[in-house]
């Protein structure tokens, strides 16, 4: 169980080819910034490569280069380090925004790319469950968010309105 | 005994603001031992604990 493990074979898989750039996102990612936030896996985000003579994107070479070494699949997952493993594409146009703005982490000597955290504050906005809700107030809570570039992606991606509402339901005093 | 909530809060807020600022590589290795703790009360079936997956986010907004 060594999730450094996981960074470490992320970013061998790039030095390789077999991913463009990727980001960490979710609770991984949330705890760059934040406490450490109990999870149960591990979102990688990568812009997939089409397979030659395809226009569709496959996770196949991921999971054949992975596999070939060892990992093993199990569901949507991939096991890496004892670690259950999702490779994502960009869920929609904020995502694919936060992948390509990304910022690299150095982890005792490690290089890894983390969504920032206005980036995984506005896809907790965005996706609205009730974990990523609490996820949004430990980032308002935490004061580390640039309050100029989180609202400048809230409003780039119509989600003003929401944040609004999010903002009258936990973070007034009058319900 | 009347316990003051407000310092209650104030106590976790500091908490977490010093967990925050640990070093990531300490962190991470928080969720090491976090994750190893799940996997100890997870029925014996599977490695895997599921979480929902996100929904898609179909069309551009930008």
């Amino acid at each position: 169980m060594n999730i450094q493990e996981v960074i470490r074979t992320i970013n061998r898989m790039q030095a390789d080819g077999v991913i463009d750039s990727y980001a960490i996102g979710g609770a991984v990612g949330a705890t760059f910034h934040l406490e450490p936030v109990s999870t149960l896996d591990v979102d990688v985000f990568i812009s997939f490569r089409p397979e030659p003579g395809s226009i569709l994107i496959s996770p196949r070479p991921i999971y054949d280069y992975l596999t070939a070494r060892g990992c093993s699949a199990e569901g949507e997952y991939i096991i890496i380090a004892g670690w259950p493993v999702q490779f994502l594409p960009p869920t929609g146009p904020l995502a694919d925004e936060a992948l390509s703005k990304a910022f690299v982490h150095d982890v005792d000597g490690v290089p890894v790319r983390v969504f920032s955290a206005e980036y995984l504050a506005a896809i907790a906005l965005q996706t609205g469950r009730a974990k990523d809700k609490a996820r949004l107030l430990q980032f308002v809570e935490s004061g580390i968010l640039d309050a100029t570039a989180f609202e400048d992606i809230l409003t780039r991606h119509a989600l003003a309105e929401r944040w609004a509402r999010f903002q009258q339901q936990f973070l007034s005093d009058t319900p | 005994m009347t316990p003051d909530l407000s310092a209650i809060l104030k106590s976790k807020s500091l908490y977490r603001q010093r967990l925050a600022a640990r070093p990531v590589a300490e962190k991470l290795r928080m969720l090491d031992a976090l994750r190893e703790r799940a996997l100890l009360l997870r029925p014996a079936s599977s490695s895997i604990v599921r979480e929902d997956p996100a929904p898609y986010i179909p069309g551009k907004t930008r």
